[in-house]
């Protein structure tokens, strides 16, 4: 199998080069720490180069894919490995954009966060780990290999909220993660083989086909089909499944809480846009005819609640980590309207809205769980308070933490904006009201929790008398940054929608 | 070759520069700043008259301007609102040009006697207030469509309020400068209306049609003439009524400026501020403004009978209502304000009946003579150490004969005692109303009459309370220790005075209407610049003179005139000798109750009138009544429903929202069992939900 990549006739694994890479990398990095074995003896410096590196060079190489058009009906038209296993094609390598740039925000910024610390080597290969398995979500094309690249992004996420072993939250907030995981990954499991046994099939293109006339068993394939939305719902984080977000987000180092909520998100995405779109759209009526299952429904009921619960319940916290942890619940919801606001022709548009906004919230949210960092670094305290007159101290952090507050809440001073404006358009188009009004409304309310961050930092004054004595350079670069390109991304959003429009309208046939 | 016209934006850009200059730089000037201003007025004064030379057709073939200069919002679609400012020149604006550059040049010559010579502190702030002054009524003059207008117009508002409150230290100013800027800017509002309704309407504030290279871009008078011709509707109102609407909203704005009734209560007040400062607001800018704006869109008002039979009817009111409160008055300027307000009316009166040019005559020859009262009230305030009280001075006639003869030339063309410049303006003022309300059909006719009448009789309070300030101040004996030794005024003080007191006698001249009449002789040379020539030139272009003006009173609201008495001649005779023999006789009363040695009050011979016009008729009381037993309450029962309703429903929906949140929140118990049992039940509803009652199973 060949495929022609910018003129170069090149096996078609190359393909997957992206998510390869990280793979290598992680292999990179337990040959690094073996050179020295004793715990801490590895040079924090080498090893956060190697990680950066690596997750640099898997974001750059899946970004120039997407622009050579590998994998899309410009370039090589989907890329198919493993008789359909897993699949290269605008999605996937968008996915690994997002994996990727927030995979090396969070390396950089790790470097000065670890600073001292024990198990470094273990800490970096088990986000690249887990960044690995990310990549492969974003290209598995079967039930298998969801579930396998699910599990590998699961499990280092577990160990990796427990990393600080002598710290009670990190260690609760890991088993818990751990315990809700286990539930939920048995839930998903049964849901596939449920699937299995109404479709006989494990590969999305064939349960599709297979589901496409009329199914014998709907019950089975109904409870199936609800079990794997919940599955899946536990990877983004999104109600009912999203217990563990809260405990682990706050409980774990900050960088891992980035890394979590902003990269295991989208990926968790990527894998309910593939599953739902490529195996069930004709059961849930996508195809024109009445829906077997209406998961699209489903899907809409999930994001209504979803957005709620984080926005209400972030509004009502005292601990900055924590509100920023509900947020990102809420955030779920949001773009959960990709796959529930699709009674419109123009379904591509609010698919590609969603992830456009992951893509942003990749940087905003990940910047300001970095900041979170920041301030762990300095130790100033978890709440509100504690944040009071920081700007005086650290203006330039403050000024990139206000901009990605007010992006989260969809200000126009970041990307966050459009990526909601066009999120509330394709409520508009697919005439979806609850869900066009409860993004508003969330919003809006939003905007009062953000605020009180951004009021604490620049209007309250400072009451204690804790002095910043050291500016991290690493963790200082990773959230300029992230605020930078945030930023950016308002003017630049039209340069990179048109890739995330056509990546969608794909899926969609 | 760059004409006059080019340079006419420069026109007021000069008095700008002094503003900046007199503010950053007027410290360290000699006189502080006052250079930059005269400098300023002066270069004003001279491009006015070479651009009003241009408009003459002295120096070229050239006569008229009319161009949009400046694009500050760009409307995008067809149908959007363009925004721009651009200058119109034609012989109104030249005249009004001259008039206010010529009467702010010799404010500022003034001030140096009023001001620097008294040692007055904060002058670099004054002469930038004068200089901003001066060049937001320049711009006025010419702007070319209502929004520039406006935005001037409402600059000219904010200097006033920082001139009247010049020293802001003592208690009187800064009330009285709040109160002119208060209630002026409550008739601005309506006028804000206006103009926005005028571009709601018609979508453009043009007065005059401009040639752009796209085409003619229409004027604003001009479209409403033909939507009347026809007979469009407007929000559900036929053309006419809409075009009423309109005008009268913008009247708003004019009533509060040129302080006529019922806002004309700020201007008495503002004598609070320094006298040249008065002799700038009342002669040539702030309350000229008002009347300016109607005669400058004076083609919209021809359109529609009620708003000119209202200006009318304001207009003979307001002239006689003022001119009995300035019967009773004691001091120097109070009286000269009254007059101010009451000369205002005659020009509302003549604009509302029909007399274009009547009104633009009074507005040219009061900005003269009263430019000259004030400035030799001024002088007189020096001389008593600024103390205004008439019954304190007398016999200042020998002791100051530059003020005195000047002062007397004044009050002679504010008595209208030919042949000084009132008789002439205002014996045309009323001579149009008179005709106009004979020739004139139905109610219209009679409400110009009943104006008339009042306009008429005030002209003998008018003579009345002129001559008892004249006595009083300068006649009869000294009547306390300064007015004996009174301190000398120096040359920035009479040189001023010299020129607006031959002004004052001669103004008059440049339209003796009757005159014209009577011997056919071609001497009404304002009537004729007015009314431009008879084929092309500027009339053609803009339509904005006097003939295009007759015709539309005569097509739409049916305004003629008519001679009751024998002919055209005889009815000027019997009118010029009505208005002259009340004038006298105003002025003859005067002199026999207050030109002796030592005059006494007579006011207690009014009995109870003395009370109710000393506190000119209580209208202070009542706006304030209305202020605080109206508007407060209403303020208060907002206030509580703003408190009360908006802010319960918001702090409503905000306490749900946190109460939610909280309960939200308990959900996250901690206990990670729960976490299972809740994950499951929603699993176990879900189910339910979609799979059982959504009738797959």
């Amino acid at each position: 199998m060949v495929v022609d990549i910018a003129g170069y006739r090149v096996a078609d694994w190359v393909a997957m080069t992206p998510a390869l890479v990280l793979g290598l990398t992680a292999m990179v990095l337990f040959i690094v720490d073996s050179i020295e074995p004793r715990p801490g003896s590895s040079s924090n410096a080498v090893l956060a180069g190697i990680s950066t590196v690596g997750a640099l060079g898997a974001f750059l190489l899946a970004g120039t894919f997407l622009v050579l058009g590998v994998g899309q009906p410009r370039g090589t038209g989907a890329v198919d490995l493993f008789n359909g296993q897993l699949v290269v094609d605008g999605m996937s390598l968008f996915f690994v954009v997002i994996v990727g740039s927030v995979t090396a925000l969070v390396m950089l910024a790790s470097y000065d966060y670890l600073d001292g610390e024990s198990y470094q080597a273990e800490y970096y290969g088990l986000v690249i780990m887990a960044a690995t398995g990310m990549a492969v979500m974003s290209s598995a094309n079967s039930l298998a290999t969801v579930f396998v690249a699910l599990e590998l992004s699961s499990l280092p996420s577990y160990a990796l909220v427990a990393f600080v072993k002598e710290n009670r939250g990190s260690v609760e907030a890991g088993l818990k993660y751990f315990l809700v995981g286990a539930l939920s990954s048995s839930v998903l499991v049964y849901g596939i083989s449920l699937v299995y046994a109404a479709s006989g099939s494990l590969q999305l293109n064939a349960v599709a086909e297979a589901l496409s006339g009329s199914v014998e068993l709907v019950g089975v394939l109904g409870i199936g089909i609800i079990m794997v939305l919940l599955g899946v719902a536990f990877k983004t984080a999104s109600v009912p499944f999203h217990f563990w977000a809260p405990e682990a987000y706050e409980g774990a180092p900050a960088p891992v809480s980035a890394f979590l909520s902003s990269a295991s998100k989208a990926a968790g995405f990527v894998v309910a846009f593939r599953v739902f779109l490529t195996a069930f759209p004709e059961v849930g009526g996508l195809g024109g005819g009445e829906p077997v299952v209406d998961w699209v429904t489903a899907v809409t009921v999930l994001a209504v609640v979803t957005m709620t619960v984080g926005n209400f319940a972030a509004a009502n916290q005292e601990k900055v980590k924590r509100m920023l942890a509900y947020s990102s619940v809420g955030h779920a919801g949001y773009v959960l309207i990709g796959l529930a606001a699709l009674n419109t022709p123009d379904r591509g548009l609010v698919l590609g809205a969603s992830m456009m906004h992951l893509l942003v919230y990749g940087f905003m949210n990940t910047g300001a769980f970095l900041f979170i960092a920041l301030t762990d670094y300095w130790g100033v305290g978890r709440t509100f308070q504690d944040f009071n007159g920081l700007s005086e101290q650290a203006p330039l952090a403050c000024a990139a933490m206000t901009v990605f507050l007010f992006s989260l809440a969809g200000l126009p001073i970041g990307g966050g904006f459009i990526s909601k404006l066009y999120l509330l358009l394709g409520t508009v188009n697919a005439g979806a009201w609850l869900l066009a009004a409860s993004l508003i409304v969330n919003s809006a309310l939003s905007l009062f929790y953000y605020s009180r961050v951004v009021k604490a930092m620049w209007i309250e004054d400072s009451a204690g008398e804790f002095e910043i004595d050291s500016y991290p350079s690493s963790l200082y670069a990773a959230v300029v940054i992230a605020a930078f390109v945030t930023f950016a991304l308002l003017p630049a959003f039209g340069l990179l929608s048109p890739s995330a429009f056509d990546a969608a309208s794909v899926l969609f046939g | 070759m760059a004409g006059a016209f080019d340079f006419v934006p420069a026109i007021a850009a000069l008095p700008l520069l002094a503003f900046v200059i007199a503010l950053f730089a007027g410290q360290y000037m000699p006189k502080r700043g006052a250079e930059a201003g005269i400098a300023a007025t002066a270069g004003s004064l001279i491009l006015s008259i070479w651009t009003a030379l241009t408009v003459a057709g002295m120096t070229g073939s050239e006569t008229f301007y009319n161009e949009n200069l400046y694009t500050w919002v760009a409307g995008v679609a067809d149908s959007a609102v363009t925004l721009r400012l651009g200058v119109l020149v034609d012989p109104l604006t030249a005249l009004m040009l001259v008039i206010v550059s010529l009467i702010a040049l010799l404010v500022h010559v003034f001030s140096l006697g009023y001001m620097n010579d008294e040692g007055e502190t904060g002058l670099p702030r004054y002469y930038a207030g004068l200089g901003l002054f001066t060049a937001s009524m320049l711009a006025f003059v010419f702007s070319n469509n209502i929004l520039m207008a406006f935005m001037f117009f409402e600059l000219v508002g904010l200097c006033s309020y920082l001139l009247i409150g010049f020293w802001f230290r003592e208690d009187g100013p800064p009330s009285a400068a709040k109160k002119a800027f208060l209630v002026t800017r409550f008739g601005d509002y309506f006028f804000l209306i206006g103009v926005v309704g005028i571009f709601a309407t018609f979508g453009t504030g043009l007065f005059a049609p401009v040639e752009a290279a796209s085409g003619t871009m229409e004027s604003f008078p001009h479209m409403a003439e033909m939507a009347i011709e026809e007979s469009e509707t407007f929000f559900g109102y036929g053309a006419q009524t809409w075009m009423t609407i309109l005008g009268l909203l913008v009247l708003g704005g004019v009533v509060g400026k040129s302080a006529q009734f019922p806002l004309h209560t700020w201007l008495p007040d503002a004598m609070e501020g320094p006298t040249p400062v008065s002799a700038l607001i009342h002669a040539a800018t702030m309350v000229a403004a008002g009347v300016y704006l109607v005669a400058r869109m004076y083609g919209f008002y021809a359109l529609s009978p009620q708003a000119l039979a209202v200006i009318a009817l304001i207009g003979g009111f307001t002239a006689l209502f003022a001119a009995t409160m300035g019967v009773v008055k004691q001091e120097l300027k109070q009286v000269l304000a009254y007059s101010t307000i009451s000369q205002y009316g005659y020009m509302m009166l003549a604009l509302g009946a029909g007399g274009y040019v009547a009104a633009v005559f009074h507005l040219t020859t009061h900005a003269i003579f009263k430019a000259l009262l004030f400035l030799g009230a001024g002088s007189v305030i020096i001389a008593m150490h600024h103390n205004e009280n008439m019954w304190d001075m007398g016999g200042l006639k020998d002791k100051m004969p530059v003020t005195y003869w000047t002062f007397l030339s004044g009050s002679l063309a504010l008595a209208g005692i030919v042949p000084f410049a009132g008789f002439w303006s205002k014996d045309e003022v009323l001579f149009e109303a008179l005709i106009h309300g004979v020739g004139t059909e139905g109610t219209l006719g009679a409400m110009f009459l009943l104006a008339y009448a009042m306009g008429l009789l005030a002209v003998f309070f008018t003579g009345f309370y002129t001559f008892r300030m004249v006595y009083l101040t300068f006649h009869g004996n000294a009547r306390t220790d300064v007015a004996r030794d009174p301190e000398p005024v120096r040359w920035n003080v009479k040189a001023p005075l010299a020129v607006l007191g031959i002004g004052a006698a001669t103004v008059g001249l440049v339209n003796m209407a009757p005159v014209e009449k009577l011997t056919g002789l071609h001497i009404d040379f304002l009537h004729q610049w007015l009314d431009g020539p008879e084929e092309g030139g500027w009339p053609d272009a803009l339509s904005t003179d006097l003939h295009h003006y007759e015709e539309l009173l005569h097509n739409v609201p049916h305004v003629d005139p008519a001679y009751p008495i024998g002919g055209e001649q005889t009815t000027l005779i019997v009118s010029a000798a009505l208005s002259l023999g009340l004038a006298l006789g105003g002025v003859l009363l005067a002199r026999s109750l207050y030109g002796v040695d030592e005059p006494v009050e007579h006011t207690d011979k009014l009995g109870g009138a003395k009370a109710l016009l000393t506190h000119n008729y209580y209208q202070d009381e009542s706006q304030v009544w209305l202020a605080q037993g109206v508007t407060v309450p209403l303020a208060r029962a907002a206030d509580k429903f703003d408190q009360g309703v908006v802010d319960g429903v918001v702090n409503g929906v905000s306490s749900v929202s946190l109460f939610t949140g909280s309960r939200f929140r308990r959900i996250q118990s901690g206990v990670v069992s729960n976490y299972a049992a809740l994950m499951t039940l929603s699993l176990v509803l879900l189910l339910v939900a979609f799979v059982v009652l959504g009738g797959v199973a």
